[in-house]
């Protein structure tokens, strides 16, 4: 495979043909991110965090296809010096792209320390915690505090190997795969109870019973797929195993691709509580930077504790209710609108279970009582 | 009479756009006492920007007075 020979313009027209879009989540146009980057001479860093919860296709496109991800970059930033590769410390994926000997952006294991302006001031020496965004920082700029940020641009690691295969394939080979509005082959985490948890290659549009199949099919008794994580949507069984797995279907429960995550709950463990575990972990998480989310999260997550513990269950909700509506779009990055939309989520599609608990009883351990 | 003679009002009052950096804000609130009609507080007293455009005058009061200097203004044009 020769690349080199790839003109920056026969690249950009081939990535727009293509429609290639982010693969980390925020699906925007990578033709017009890397035309940015080309006009600015921007560094590059290549985003393997896997920060999502349940994410893992970063690292598997780090173990099966680094140098077509190697290729990638170079058509992207062409100066390989300009070039790093963000991992969390000590993770195996880092271990992998050290042992390759590429320069490594080691990011500390926090929710939001791997978006994307995270990352560009993490990679200028400042805290990995998400700036305010003003003009796009692939253009240079300042953070709130003057400090000077140069030219940067952050992919998705499965971005930058796409942007590698469609430079060697084509865009009428990419846009095989998918729907017009989802194209091309993409990669999707599946875990949970499922027996063969792991990441598959597949593209947008498959019935997502396919996908479960793939992985052995879902656990007896498994009642909740959770898609894109912690900045996702819950699915109820009946509704997941009869849709498609593209933004069409999965908008209808407000979820989109997102990051190419599925994670079929524990049937064992009650949902309520799971989704107590889960917002209480993302209050923990919050960089405690923006007033919304800092005192936001930790609110949102006492209220679903109160009402999964029946206490004051009726206020509790309502307070839940107004305080969802209050989060997003308020902080400078996008983690207090995903809670926003989970919590939305979670409480819709456990609504019935909810008020269960309300009432001081548990339809889970109901059921386990009968099934022991 | 001069064509612009017969603009209505609101076509010539001044206005800008208003954004919070939200890194900076510490939740000071004096904005939603200079623009009460643009900004409320959440219950953490936090500004929500119901409206993002604001007289120009009050608008640069807002960010003059902000003591955390997270008002941002656009002007048209």
């Amino acid at each position: 495979m020769n690349r080199t020979d790839v003109a920056p313009s026969g690249l950009l027209a081939a990535l727009s043909e293509a429609g290639l879009t982010g693969r980390g989540g925020a699906a925007f146009a990578t033709a017009r991110k890397v035309e940015a980057a080309h006009r600015h001479g921007a560094q590059l860093i290549v985003n393997a965090c896997d920060g999502e919860i349940g994410a893992a296709k970063d690292g598997w496109v780090i173990e099966h296809h680094l140098a077509e991800l190697v290729a990638g970059a170079q058509l992207v930033a062409p100066d390989a010096r300009r070039i790093r590769y963000a991992a969390k410390r000590d993770s195996a994926t880092a271990q992998r792209l050290r042992a390759a000997g590429l320069p490594v952006l080691e990011v500390p294991d926090r929710y939001v320390s791997s978006e994307e302006t995270a990352l560009i001031s993490l990679a200028h020496n400042g805290l990995a915690r998400p700036l305010t965004k003003g003009e796009p920082f692939v253009q240079g700029g300042r953070d709130s505090h003057g400090r000077r940020i140069e030219p940067s641009v952050v992919l998705n690691a499965e971005t930058v190997w796409r942007v590698a295969q469609i430079a060697d394939r084509g865009p009428r080979w990419f846009r095989a795969h998918g729907t017009p509005a989802e194209p091309g082959p993409r990669l999707v985490a599946i875990s949970g109870a499922v027996p063969r948890p792991g990441v598959l290659e597949t593209e947008a549009g498959m019935p997502l019973r396919t996908l479960l199949a793939a992985a052995g099919g879902l656990a007896d008794g498994a009642e909740v797929i959770g898609v894109s994580g912690l900045s996702g949507v819950l699915l109820p069984r009946a509704a997941a195993t009869g849709m498609r797995w593209d933004s069409g279907d999965l908008g209808r429960f407000g979820g989109s691709i997102g990051p190419g995550i599925l994670h079929v709950w524990d049937p064992a463990r009650c949902p309520v509580e799971h989704v107590d575990d889960l917002l209480q972990y993302a209050a923990g998480q919050s960089a405690g930077q923006c007033g919304p989310c800092m005192f936001g999260l930790p609110a949102i997550a006492a209220d679903w504790h109160a009402l999964s513990t029946a206490q004051d269950s009726r206020a509790a909700d309502a307070r839940l209710e107004r305080r969802i509506d209050l989060l997003p779009g308020r902080g400078a990055c996008r983690f207090p609108d995903g809670i926003a939309r989970f919590a939305a989520s979670a409480r819709s599609l456990l609504a019935d279970h909810l008020a269960a608990h309300a009432a001081g009883r548990c339809p889970h351990r109901d059921r386990s009582n009968h099934a022991a | 009479m001069p064509p612009e003679t017969t603009l209505p009002l609101e076509t010539v009052a001044a206005t800008a756009t208003i954004a919070i950096d939200r890194v900076l804000c510490t939740g000071h609130g004096i904005c939603a006492h200079v623009l009460p009609d643009q900004v409320s507080l959440d219950e953490w007293g936090y500004p929500i920007l119901d409206d993002t455009t604001a007289e120009l005058a009050a608008a640069r009061a807002a960010a003059r007075l902000c003591p955390a200097r997270a008002i941002r203004l656009r002007t048209p044009g």
